[in-house]
């Protein structure tokens, strides 16, 4: 975990340190107390987190009681329910939307952020500007149109359409960071690689790919967490055959209280597989998004 | 915007020729600097290549993002078709010009008998006002609080401390987990017999009055995206070569001169484009308020008057959707323009410095 940070230790350290404690000579006593408000408020953030998870292990009766109990005897009950419950469908949508869109906007992104960091196209600028303002469109403003056309090719309700829309909603993004991947490649390489004679291809496939394999990875894990938790697509296009899952919990909302537990339960599987994805991709996630490419 | 880009783009790959001169600003130009003369005629003879390379993404946006752009704004110009709900008449449809636009502006409504009066109260064309009001209160309030709180959890984070790692990895997990489940989160959280009365032995009804229902949303916001900002700021601190500070320090520049003289404007350029796209996707803002308070009691963003525009008139809700774009394109255009925002510029910069 503490390797998943961009600097070296001790450059932060020092940094840190004068930062952020102002009497000098009372740095380690400052240092442990600041170090204790770090944490709790790390738990003030994590609380509500908890709490989910916490309520999903508990019996519906005991999820109810006000205020909240802590101390109970877990039970694997409510992940039961919602596994054994309508739930799988939703979870399979999401997983075929999630996992289609995010293999084709890497196929996609390889070639096109290859192009724009390493060989010169003209106007990269322009077309650099051109991939991130669609990321200024709000998705409103296209969900009109797109609607009364998978209407006319009766796309409606298909996962199919979600995965196009999932695709072309994450490439801007993965254009951005896998570029600035492919810019750490030394040019040095690629000159040998054209002086043993391997064209574009080869170049690509057995001496760049491989070098950027660990920047591919962070841009899909991203790609993954934006497409699973979607919800507006999702929600204005898809009825009962190709909803997902940010649907389904959406959906379960009328049983507010009722269901407590359960829907924690379905909450914390519905959030386990993105959190698994943003923990993995954490280093390149910071770097990657902070070249422009928030959310 | 985008559309015209894409114009531009598409042009470009059609009539590029052969020898193009090399681009303003070559991407990895400290490459080409180092070895000028061959590389510049690969240069060339991989310009074509490249195209071809982008082109296929080119296409895929072009379909399915400027296409329906275009159509949206060509449906926004029509009148919707159906049975008027104020008169029972059938209306025909037709070219509307900009009457949907200025319909929306001017909050007027068709009238019995043609032409237009204001809109009912309460009625969704009433709302348009209200639903910029409500959005840019909300992106105003969460992007200050987000930026002020993620710079100061950032500068906390800067440091080592044991189980930073952990610390981080945890604050990470609100952004990771779906907006819906979020918002579904915060719905119990600040429910009647919710933990939020029961902690701070409140009888409010969150939910239920203008006040509540926003600060709800912008909790549940803030709570979403802080630790997000946080770390992209910390990105930027990250970049702030130590020996500036060490610098600073042997002149004798206190630790408040120290953050204003050197931690602020280094980080400005990361910082602003942080800002940037919080905003745009502030402006934007749906899931939240959609599920938190279903847009109830003043929480109603221009997406969700456009989501419940769509069921009653496609073409009216067209028009409202540009009108968002068109919103959402001057705020970015402002922060590029005049903040200095630079986006594009500041991705070489960044590169630059971790190169180096």
């Amino acid at each position: 975990m503490s390797t998943t940070t961009l600097d070296t230790p001790r450059d932060s350290q020092t940094t840190g340190r004068r930062d952020i404690v102002k009497p000098r000579r009372k740095g380690v006593v400052s240092g442990g107390v600041l170090t204790t408000v770090t944490w709790i408020l790390a738990l003030v953030f994590f609380a509500p987190v908890a709490w989910m998870v916490m309520t999903s292990f508990k019996q519906e009766n005991v999820a109810a009681s006000n205020p909240p109990a802590f101390f109970f005897e877990p039970t694997l009950d409510q992940y039961k329910a919602v596994i054994s419950s309508d739930a799988g469908p939703y979870f399979l949508n999401s997983l075929i939307a999630t996992g289609v869109s995010t293999l084709l906007v890497i196929l996609l992104a390889i070639p096109a952020s290859y192009a724009l960091s390493i060989r010169p196209v003209k106007k990269t600028s322009d077309v650099l500007f051109f991939f991130i303002s669609t990321k200024m469109l709000p998705i409103v403003a296209v969900i009109m149109p797109i609607y009364v056309i998978s209407g006319q090719l009766r796309a409606l309700d298909s996962i199919w359409t979600l995965v196009i829309l999932y695709t072309a909603m994450n490439l801007p993004i993965a254009v951005w960071m896998m570029r600035s991947f492919f810019q750490e490649v030394p040019g040095e390489v690629l000159e040998a690689a054209s002086m043993d004679g391997a064209g574009l291809i080869k170049t690509l496939r057995s001496v760049l790919i491989p070098m950027v394999t660990p920047g591919i990875a962070a841009t899909a894990l991203i790609c993954v967490i934006f497409a699973w938790n979607e919800f507006f697509f999702a929600l204005n296009l898809t009825a009962a055959k190709a909803a997902t899952v940010p649907v389904f919990l959406m959906s379960q909302m009328t049983s507010e209280g009722l269901f407590l537990a359960q829907l924690s339960a379905a909450s914390v599987l519905a959030s386990l597989p993105v959190v698994l994805a943003g923990w993995l991709a954490q280093k390149q996630l910071v770097r990657g998004l902070s070249m422009g490419a928030v959310k | 915007m985008a559309t015209e880009a894409a114009g531009r783009t598409r042009s470009r790959g059609r009539k590029q020729p052969p020898g193009a001169p090399p681009p303003q600003r070559p991407a990895g130009s400290g490459r080409e600097t180092a070895a000028p003369e061959p590389s510049d005629r690969r240069a060339k003879s991989q310009g074509k290549w490249a195209t071809w390379l982008i082109l296929p993404s080119l296409i895929l946006l072009a379909c399915v993002i400027v296409y329906p752009v275009i159509s949206a704004i060509a449906l926004s110009l029509q009148k919707d078709q159906g049975l008027d709900p104020a008169t029972g008449m059938f209306v025909a449809g037709g070219f509307a010009g900009l009457g949907n636009y200025i319909g929306w502006l001017m909050q007027q409504c068709p009238a019995i008998g043609g032409g237009t009066v204001s809109c009912a109260p309460g009625t969704l064309g009433a709302q348009f006002w209200s639903a910029t009001y409500n959005t840019f209160f909300f992106t105003v309030i969460t992007v200050a609080i987000e930026t002020v709180m993620g710079f100061w959890m950032a500068m906390i984070m800067a440091r080592t401390f044991r189980g930073r790692g952990l610390v981080r990895a945890a604050v990470l997990v609100p952004w990771a987990i779906p907006t819906a489940v979020t918002a579904k989160l915060w719905f119990f959280i600040f429910a009647y017999e919710g933990i939020a009365n029961s902690l701070f032995n409140a009888n409010i009804l969150w939910t239920g009055s203008e006040g509540p229902a926003r600060t709800a949303v912008i909790i549940a916001d803030v709570w979403k995206t802080t630790p997000f900002m946080a770390l992209l700021i910390l990105a930027g601190l990250q970049l702030i070569p130590n020996d500036v500070y060490e610098a600073a320090k042997m002149d004798g520049a206190t630790a408040w001169q120290r953050f204003t003289q050197i931690t602020l404007p280094l980080v400005k350029p990361a910082l602003m484009v942080a800002i940037l796209f919080r905003v745009l996707d502030a402006l934007r803002m749906f899931d939240l308020p959609y599920i938190l308070t279903g847009g109830a009691n003043g929480t109603t963003t221009l997406s969700i008057l456009v989501v419940d525009q769509i069921r009653q008139g496609f073409n009216a809700a067209a028009a409202l959707s540009t009108i968002t774009f068109i919103i959402i394109f001057i705020v970015a255009f402002i922060f590029v323009r005049f903040l200095g925002a630079n986006v594009v510029q500041n991705t070489n910069i960044v590169d630059t410095k971790e190169k180096s």
